[in-house]
């Protein structure tokens, strides 16, 4: 055991576990405001990657500006998604809510499928493959730039939750029928929430797509941004953001000794147990909120 | 509002026919015994009915001289009607602070909001102390105060309460109900108050409503209620012991009433 090497793979998990939480961001946005697990999130950011292609290679936008663009149709779509599918189930029991964005995960992916096709597309983000060292460590420029914009990121959402439409939806997750009480519209705030999950998974989209390119399996995202935000406790920002540097560590360090005796293939396994014991042991979670009691 | 009635789920009539009217500037009292249908007449009017798939199925309910029957809560607190619900409910995880900067019309500019602040700490002076802390820490009477405070935050014209003495120590009660009837002569702020703790409700506001099964059995003021004495037997803890036969006449009487 090499403790450059450890460190190396500790550096480059945290910087694969910040891109995991961001796409958790997009979770814990839907979660905060209304209690929900979106299921449809790892489609929702398959759904933006494909769009800035289309824009950039059907249309031949450049793609910076098709990136913008695709923020506002994704903002305007997770607007829409919840206005039409979600609106009308507000009081029903949440297993009827949580099978509704599991039947909108199932056909974005199938439509995808449908328009697109299931061949790999790349990115072509135009970030350098060179090798990049940081002292002794060799890191990767995408995960690098990715890190930097999912800290971006979460540093605008920290500061948008103080300000007077973020505390807003911070109280309709608390309680929405007080929030109703005092003439907060609870429904544009979920829909505000879904809209600005939408955008995160633009983000995420980008990153992800340029390091494990454009298809179908973009989607299975969802499993390891929900292990990332069960383990921070499904509400809190902060806790998407460790939790997603402690997976990244655990996995990548984990997996590169466990490969050797399994034969490969064990960073699901981790992310599995990391999910399961979360659940079983804490389950809200690093920094999820308890319910406060008075006694 | 006029003979209004509510159904939940379509099927269960809660009340039926309930008239009741707060003058401009007035403070007025719901009376009534668990069931009896006094919340659901205060969420007929602030819509929160919705909520628990309740809905108004006759009748009208006017504020201004305008039906708002068909305006969803959000706008019917911009008009000026602020419901404080039962049990308090206050944001449990958010701050005082955030409590009643949560409350601000969006209209609002920040030096409002903060003048509105200031004007609510200077009711409960118990906020200002603790504006920092989780409102989930805080104690059931300084909870009340923060319900009430966020709902002043709103701007109202009327304020309807449901319950604030609940739970609560008899000299909080006196003191929340003093500073409410500071508020309502300070700024003409209408109230409409739900109470089971007819006694203390009966001291401060000028005209009383008595409901039971959905209807309005009583209505009268203030001062005549207290000096009913079927009143002062079953809501103000009747002074002396009366035999079973006598709840026999009450219930006559109550049917003839109603």
């Amino acid at each position: 055991m090499d403790i450059a090497y450890v460190s190396e793979l500790a550096v480059n998990g945290a910087l694969t576990g910040l891109l995991y939480s961001l796409f958790a961001l997009g979770l814990v946005l839907i979660y905060k405001s209304s209690s929900v697990p979106n299921l449809a999130q790892g489609a929702l950011t398959m759904l933006a990657a494909y769009v800035v292609l289309a824009l950039s290679r059907q249309l031949g936008f450049p793609l910076w500006l098709a990136i913008a663009v695709t923020t506002i149709i994704m903002f305007l779509a997770g607007f829409g998604v919840e206005k039409v599918t979600l609106r009308r189930m507000a009081g029903r029991p949440i297993v009827m809510i949580l099978m509704m964005t599991l039947g909108l995960d199932i056909f974005i992916r199938g439509s995808t499928l449908a328009v697109w096709g299931g061949t790999s597309r790349s990115m072509e983000l135009g970030v350098s493959y060179d090798p990049l060292f940081l002292g002794p460590l060799l890191l990767s420029r995408i995960n690098l730039a990715g890190a930097c914009v999912a800290i971006a990121l979460f540093v605008a959402f920290l500061l948008f939750f103080r300000t007077r439409r973020g505390i807003r939806l911070r109280a309709i997750s608390d309680d929405y029928v007080a929030s109703w009480s005092i003439g907060i519209s609870v429904e544009h705030g979920v829909a505000l929430s879904w809209g600005m999950a939408s955008v995160v998974a633009v983000a995420s989209a980008v990153i992800w797509g340029e390091i494990q390119g454009v298809d179908q399996s973009l989607s299975q995202l969802l499993l390891k941004g929900l292990t990332v935000a069960v383990l921070g406790g499904l509400d809190s920002i902060v806790g998407a953001i460790l939790a997603g540097i402690v997976l990244g560590v655990i996995e990548n360090v984990g997996s590169s000794y466990l490969d050797l005796v399994v034969g490969g293939g064990s960073r699901d396994l981790i992310v599995a147990a990391v999910l399961i014991f979360t659940v079983m042991l804490r389950p809200h979670g690093l920094f999820g909120r308890h319910d406060i009691e008075r006694v | 509002m006029n003979s209004v009635e509510v159904l939940y789920n379509s099927v269960m009539l809660a009340i039926k026919g309930v008239s009741i009217e707060v003058p401009y500037g007035g403070m007025v009292a719901l009376l009534g015994s668990n069931g009896a249908g006094k919340s659901t007449t205060l969420k007929a009017i602030s819509g929160l009915l919705s909520a628990e798939r309740g809905k108004v199925s006759r009748g009208e309910i006017r504020f201004d001289g305008r039906v708002i029957g068909d305006n969803p809560p959000q706008q019917r607190v911009g008009l000026g009607i602020c419901h404080v619900i039962e049990g308090r409910r206050v944001f449990e995880h958010l701050t005082p602070d955030e409590n009643l900067e949560a409350a601000a019309p969006m209209s609002l500019s920040r030096t409002r909001v903060a003048s509105e602040k200031a004007r609510i700490y200077d009711y409960f002076p118990r906020l200002a102390e603790r504006k920092s802390s989780l409102a989930g820490y805080l104690s059931g009477g300084e909870q009340q105060m923060l319900a009430i405070g966020r709902a002043l935050m709103t701007q109202p014209r009327l304020l309807m309460l449901d319950e604030p003495s609940l739970g609560l120590a008899p000299f909080l009660v006196a003191e929340i109900f003093e500073i409410i009837k500071r508020i309502n002569r300070d700024h003409g702020l209408s109230v409409l108050l739900v109470e089971q703790n007819a006694l203390a409700a009966l001291d401060i506001v000028s005209r009383g409503y008595l409901i039971e099964n959905g209807r309005v059995v009583m209505h009268d003021t203030a001062e005549r209620l207290k000096a009913n004495s079927d009143i002062q037997e079953f809501y103000l803890g009747g002074s002396q012991a009366k035999s079973f036969h006598d709840i026999k006449h009450y219930r006559r009487r109550k049917r003839w009433l109603s």
